[in-house]
């Protein structure tokens, strides 16, 4: 074998071929840590709001301008994932322009809103308010793990009810595999100067940015590449019985947990880094939202922003009515009604302080573990699984 | 090794555009008014069909008889159980 076909082994190896969603969700698991020691917790909807505040601010419904994009870490953490998604779908030839029909528009717009309400009640999204929560110990992830399963469960009576009644053909893709090299080209250079620009900067978070857009560009890649998706680990125990992804997530979540327990003992972030005033209603109903919603969406926080990274139109319409709605909302929940303080949808919970940091962990580890073994044995006996 | 090209399918699916999970469920859908040992052809542009689509098969028990790439879109076919 010459020195060009092992180059192109390689080659197809890291960038063309896909992941399995056990090797993706370690990969995840390995980022996110050491994102959380080298700056802050993993999260989507933050910069979504941010992003959302923006057009607010532009129509003249907020007065204040929200902080630059650029230098907002919630928003440089998105512009990552969705710059490393881009990235790879581009090397891999998977990037295209593809646009729905009509009721796929409608439901895009219709499921954006709802996840921006549901991520709202629950301060945050299946990354901010399930998975990052839970690695960061507090009682709301569960609380959000459990809405979650209910809200699926409906959104995919939902899916099935639709799909008797309706069919929707006649969409379209604009293939762009021409240039797509090209554009893998061009998205290495804005990763790279990106960097550069952000080490070099006089700002004082400059090199933490730098370093938390080339790991969320990580982590967006191999989400991509692995195809990780939280919505298909939710949904497909009820929808066809298949529990690969679930259990991919499962052990992405376990790892993840495992590595911010120390980071929390070792007091490297603070304590109520991630435990948000929304345990136990919040959570709960917020996440019985955003589970349904995400169903119809067909992509959760992190999926929607990879798949619009891969070119979906409809995840964009997702992505943009999901910002809107989620920074509305929480201007009033926020500055206008004053929810958190009067403890209405729950309070923080930190699960240390109850059960120290042994016990916390103990209990995190059962309740994933009992999501391993429910998804397990359902897949053998499909005792849960409604599909067609 | 069948040839794909020649393939002359009883029905013709079009998910273009559409994103996960609708290609797969249209397709379980419509191999359910399939009889056994027709073909079904589907057209999708979803990445996650390369996957999910060989993945139902072998789940269901339907035979996949393979893909072409054509410019904006990808061919499935499958042969109902």
């Amino acid at each position: 074998m010459s020195f060009k076909d092992s180059l192109n082994e390689l080659y197809n190896a890291m960038f063309r071929s896909s992941y399995s969603p056990i090797t993706g969700g370690i990969l995840l698991a390995l980022l996110v840590i050491l994102l959380e020691m080298w700056y802050r917790p993993w999260g989507i909807v933050g910069g979504l709001r941010n992003w959302g505040e923006w057009v607010l601010y532009g129509i003249g419904f907020l007065e204040e301008a929200p902080q630059h994009p650029l230098w907002f870490s919630s928003s440089v953490l998105d512009l990552g994932l969705l710059l490393g998604a881009f990235l790879s779908a581009t090397l891999a030839q998977e990037f295209g322009i593809r646009i729905p029909p009509k009721l796929e528009i409608i439901k895009g717009i219709v499921a954006g809103i709802l996840m921006g309400i549901g991520s709202a009640l629950a301060q945050g999204c299946n990354v901010g308010g399930f998975y990052m929560a839970i690695a960061n110990l507090s009682a709301s992830g569960i609380a959000m793990m459990l809405g979650l399963m209910v809200g699926v469960f409906i959104g995919v009576k939902y899916l099935l009810w639709e799909i008797e009644h309706f069919s929707s053909q006649g969409g379209i893709e604009i293939s762009t595999k021409k240039i797509n090299p090209l554009l893998g080209l061009i998205a290495l250079f804005i990763l790279f100067y990106g960097i550069y620009a952000y080490f070099t900067s006089d700002n004082e978070n400059g090199v933490k940015l730098g370093g938390a857009f080339l790991l969320t560009a990580g982590i967006g890649f191999i989400m991509h590449r692995s195809r990780l998706c939280m919505v298909n680990a939710f949904r497909e125990p009820f929808l066809s019985g298949e529990a690969t992804m679930a259990k991919g997530v499962a052990l992405s979540l376990f790892l993840t947990t495992l590595g911010v327990l120390f980071i929390k003992m070792a007091g490297i972030q603070e304590a109520n880094v991630y435990v948000t005033p929304t345990f136990i209603w919040g959570s709960l109903i917020g996440g019985i939202i955003f589970g349904a919603a995400m169903v119809v969406a067909g992509g959760c926080g992190s999926g929607s922003l990879w798949r619009v990274g891969e070119g979906q139109v409809k995840l964009m319409i997702v992505v943009v009515f999901f910002s809107l709605t989620n920074a509305i909302l929480r201007y009033y929940l926020d500055n206008v009604w004053e929810i958190w303080d009067k403890g209405i949808l729950g309070k923080a919970v930190y699960l240390p302080d109850i059960f120290g940091y042994g016990g916390a962990f103990i209990i995190l580890a059962i309740v994933i573990l009992l999501w391993y073994l429910f998804v397990d044995w359902n897949e053998k006996t499909e005792k849960f699984v409604i599909g067609l | 090794m069948v040839d794909l090209s020649s393939i002359k399918a009883d029905e013709v699916l079009d998910c273009k555009g559409l994103s996960c999970p609708m290609p797969m469920l249209k397709t379980k859908k419509a191999l359910q008014k399939l009889q056994s040992g027709q073909i079904l052809e589907v057209w999708s542009t979803d990445p996650g069909s390369k996957n999910d689509i060989p993945n139902m098969c072998k789940k269901e028990g339907h035979e996949f008889l393979g893909m072409i790439d054509e410019p904006g879109y990808t061919r499935y076919f499958v042969k109902k159980k």
